[in-house]
């Protein structure tokens, strides 16, 4: 155990020097970390195999993310953006917090359906960014309710990947969590939305805001309804492939590049070759870092690193369980959320559903709640990050503070349905 | 200007050279041919695509090895290597299908049966590629130590959501598991073809006992234990019963009528079969493993898991600190002796055998004593 230990600490060593000292990226500055972790640890010539391997671990997600920047980039550059949150703004402006709430379920829309933060903040999140802006919420605020709408997107029924990491992990079936996972998120939403950002928006005056709007209701003029297709095409084809599952599912990536180009024809004139290079050198960064967040993890699995972090946890008196689950998971989650579902997750479902007697469906449903603030946590934070990317907030962790009350609330509010599960389960 | 295009040259060139360096390791696991030799009591060989021609052709199309006793009797299949990175089940069938003799009935044995998962391992699990035994030549043999899962060169991508045909949902990489395709779709993924050549396969020569093995991670509740179908309750009852007077800790349980997908649930209601699947303990599959390699594969000793048992956070007994490989094949061993014995009681068919190394002998010797 103590060889673990050693490559444990010179892993996140050569991490936070890569990061802090070095000025590295992030996904540079893992690679490295897993690199010295693979030879300290004596992986030898496996070393490139494991650390090429680890970030197959990630292609699926590393492709959506790159589609659904396209597709972002297109809506932005065609006005569709600008046009949709003028029409939001002019039909809702008069009840400032239905309207919040309206876009907070917006917002957890595609996180819904896809069980991925990272889609919901990209797709409705960088939508209603402007909507937000417009009705007078500063941009830190927007991005810190784009990211917990995002976050409890991802919980949402009926998609939640990571309970079905975990369901898989302990063979439960995905059977019945809709209700759980309702409970477990709306109310949040609900509240965190109002508490976010119904003081500055509850004075919204639309006359005054006029002005501001010129050029947003020149487009929705000039273009019409077409202007609105690629969001209209986006939505018909989640609902299509995700909700009614006609047909094989065509995945994320399809869905958002098809969207993209009816984009090109619906509103103003878009050079692709600027539009994409730009869209995937946004992405870029992201996308560098979970490549280096698989090499990490498979390194870390392979020289025994996660089994001291499980075990460590594990280790702590039952009474702290609790506390461990809703701290290691989340910290954990700063290497990534799912990953986390796996490498702790799955031992804590264990425990709560099995050894302890909870209701297995309650237990995983808040163990994903509380994973799921693991895209909050950087250096990854994939809701947080993306958040600030499009509401043009820097540093990122201005966010990460203007959400830390509702995280600490929703990590008590899993922790009640983690404790408690089998009480919760008779509304079920 | 100069200086941004050599350092992105470099980077290229660089990254060039991992990507062939990987790719070459990735495509000798792809082609490796394992050592399977065939037994000298083995009386045919063909492929699985005869019960689902569009396999043929595939990496999926793997070898069925059949031993037919010279008396007529009851039929057994015996599944190994549905989840290739848990190989006791492969190794079992491979033990059996080079040693057994058959005298009466017939018994199919299929060692790789869901021979994609063998070509590539789960990316972020570190986990091994091969395993090697020595034979008692001297002879060392190299076995694949494969995924969970079919490889993705042969269905990608995965839905975010996988939906059976029963209309069970699960997480979407889950759709490359064969253990929950079945009963399979004819032309339907890789895995699901699979699975309908496995059924087609039962159906058509009417098997009367299937056995797939498995390995669980000593941590998971079903662990060193036999599930059983509704209809294969009284023959796993009795072999338990056998098992556990033999000393070999086994528990019994019901195949959950709501766990769509797996064999000891699909067979058992899409065949007259009587499905039964066993598992038995493995640390290098668990995630509380530590340092993973072939030797955790081959010996099961993990400090991690000496903790966690100490915690009482385990349902194996781990006292001893490992669980090799010859226990883990043993008790598929054992397991399938003790459930051949149940038949036979329970039907007017037999199958009689010879030839099947004890638990004992299994546990106190090499597994290369038992390769040829």
């Amino acid at each position: 155990m103590t060889a673990y230990f050693i490559t444990f600490v010179i892993m996140v060593g050569v991490f936070m020097v890569g990061c802090f000292a070095l000025k590295l990226p992030v996904g540079v500055s893992m690679m490295i970390a897993a690199l010295c972790g693979a030879i300290e640890g004596g992986l030898g010539l496996e070393t490139l195999r494991m650390m090429v391997e680890g970030e197959f671990g990630y292609v699926d997600t590393i492709l959506t993310i790159g589609c659904a920047m396209i597709f972002m980039k297109v809506i932005e550059d065609s006005g569709a953006l600008d046009a949709l949150s003028s029409l939001i703004i002019e039909k809702f402006h008069k009840a400032p917090a239905v309207l919040l709430i309206l876009i907070m379920l917006i917002i957890m829309f595609p996180g819904m359906i896809t069980g991925s933060s990272t889609a919901a903040v990209l797709s409705a999140g960088s939508i209603m960014a402007p909507v937000l802006a417009l009705m007078g919420i500063d941009a830190v605020t927007a991005g810190s309710i784009i990211a917990m709408g995002a976050l409890l997107g991802m919980i949402a029924p009926p998609v939640n990947t990571a309970a079905l990491i975990i369901c898989a992990g302990i063979d439960v079936p995905y059977v019945g969590f809709e209700g759980p996972l309702a409970l477990l998120t709306f109310p949040l939403a609900i509240l965190f939305v109002l508490l976010l950002g119904y003081k500055q928006a509850r004075h919204l005056d639309y006359e005054k805001l006029k002005p501001a709007l010129v050029e947003q209701d020149a487009v929705r003029k000039q273009y019409g309804l077409k202007i609105y297709i690629p969001l209209v095409v986006l939505v018909l084809l989640m609902v299509v492939f995700k909700v009614l599952k006609l047909g094989e599912d065509i995945g994320m990536p399809l869905m958002f590049l098809l969207s993209a180009v009816t984009g090109l024809f619906t509103g103003k004139k878009i050079n692709v070759l600027q539009a994409v290079p730009a869209a995937i050198r946004t992405a870029a960064p992201v996308m560098g870092i979970l490549m280096g967040v698989g090499m990490f993890i498979e390194v870390m699995t392979a020289t025994g690193v996660r089994g001291l972090v499980v075990i460590s946890c594990l280790r702590l008196p039952k009474f702290l369980w609790l506390v461990a689950c809703a701290v290691s998971i989340p910290l954990f989650g700063a290497v990534s959320s799912y990953g986390a579902c796996s490498v702790l997750g799955v031992p804590f479902a264990y425990i709560y559903a099995s050894l302890l007697g909870g209701n297995s469906v309650i237990v995983l449903a808040a163990i994903s709640l509380i994973a799921a603030v693991g895209d909050m946590m950087p250096p990854t934070a994939l809701a947080g990050l993306f958040a600030a990317q499009i509401t043009d907030v820097k540093p990122y962790t201005k966010i990460l503070k203007r959400c830390i009350v509702p995280i600490v609330i929703l990590l008590v509010y899993a922790c009640i349905f983690l404790q408690f599960s089998k009480k919760i389960a008779v509304l079920f | 200007m100069k200086k941004t295009y050599m350092t992105g040259i470099a980077v290229v060139l660089a990254a060039a050279i991992v990507a062939g360096l990987a790719g070459m390791n990735f495509y000798a696991k792809r082609h490796f041919v394992e050592d399977i030799k065939t037994g000298p009591n083995v009386t045919e060989v063909f492929k699985l695509s005869k019960y689902n021609e569009n396999l043929a052709g595939t990496v999926a199309d793997t070898d069925v090895y059949v031993l037919k006793g010279e008396k007529e009797g009851g039929s057994l299949l015996l599944l190994g290597g549905t989840h290739p990175s848990e190989p006791a089940g492969h190794m079992a069938a491979i033990v059996f299908e080079e040693n057994v003799k058959v005298e009466q009935g017939t018994v199919y044995v299929i060692p790789n049966i869901n021979n994609s998962a063998f070509t590539h391992n789960d990316p972020l699990d570190g986990s091994p590629q091969y395993m090697h035994f020595t034979t008692k030549n001297g002879e060392t043999r190299t076995f694949h130590y494969g995924s969970r899962a079919t490889n993705p060169i042969d269905q990608w991508p995965d839905p975010d959501i996988y939906t059976h045909t029963s209309g069970q949902t699960l997480s979407g990489s889950e759709t490359r598991n064969l253990n929950r395709c079945y009963p399979g779709v004819k032309d339907g993924t890789i895995s699901e073809q699979v699975g309908y050549a496995v059924t087609n396969m039962i159906n058509t020569l009417e098997i009367d006992m299937e056995i797939d093995m498995h390995e669980s991670s000593p941590e998971y509740a079903v662990n060193n234990a036999t599930v059983a179908h509704e209809r294969a309750m009284t023959i796993a009852s009795e072999g338990v019963l056998d098992l556990q007077l033999e000393g070999i800790k086994m528990s019994l349980e019901p195949s959950p009528v709501s766990l769509r997908g797996l064999t000891h649930r699909e067979l058992g209601d899409f065949t007259n079969t009587y499905a039964l699947l066993m598992e038995v303990g493995n640390p290098v599959q668990g995630r509380l493993r530590g340092y993973t390699d072939e030797k955790l594969c081959l010996t099961g000793e993990d400090p991690c898991y000496a903790i966690a048992y100490d915690l009482k956070l385990l349902y194996v007994d781990y006292s001893a600190g490992n669980f090799p490989m010859e226990l883990r094949v043993g008790r598929h061993l054992a397991g399938i002796n003790a459930y051949i014995n149940a038949f036979n009681n329970n039907s007017d068919k037999q199958i009689v055998v010879s030839g099947i190394p004890t638990y004992d002998e299994v546990v106190n010797g090499n597994l290369g004593d038992y390769l040829l």
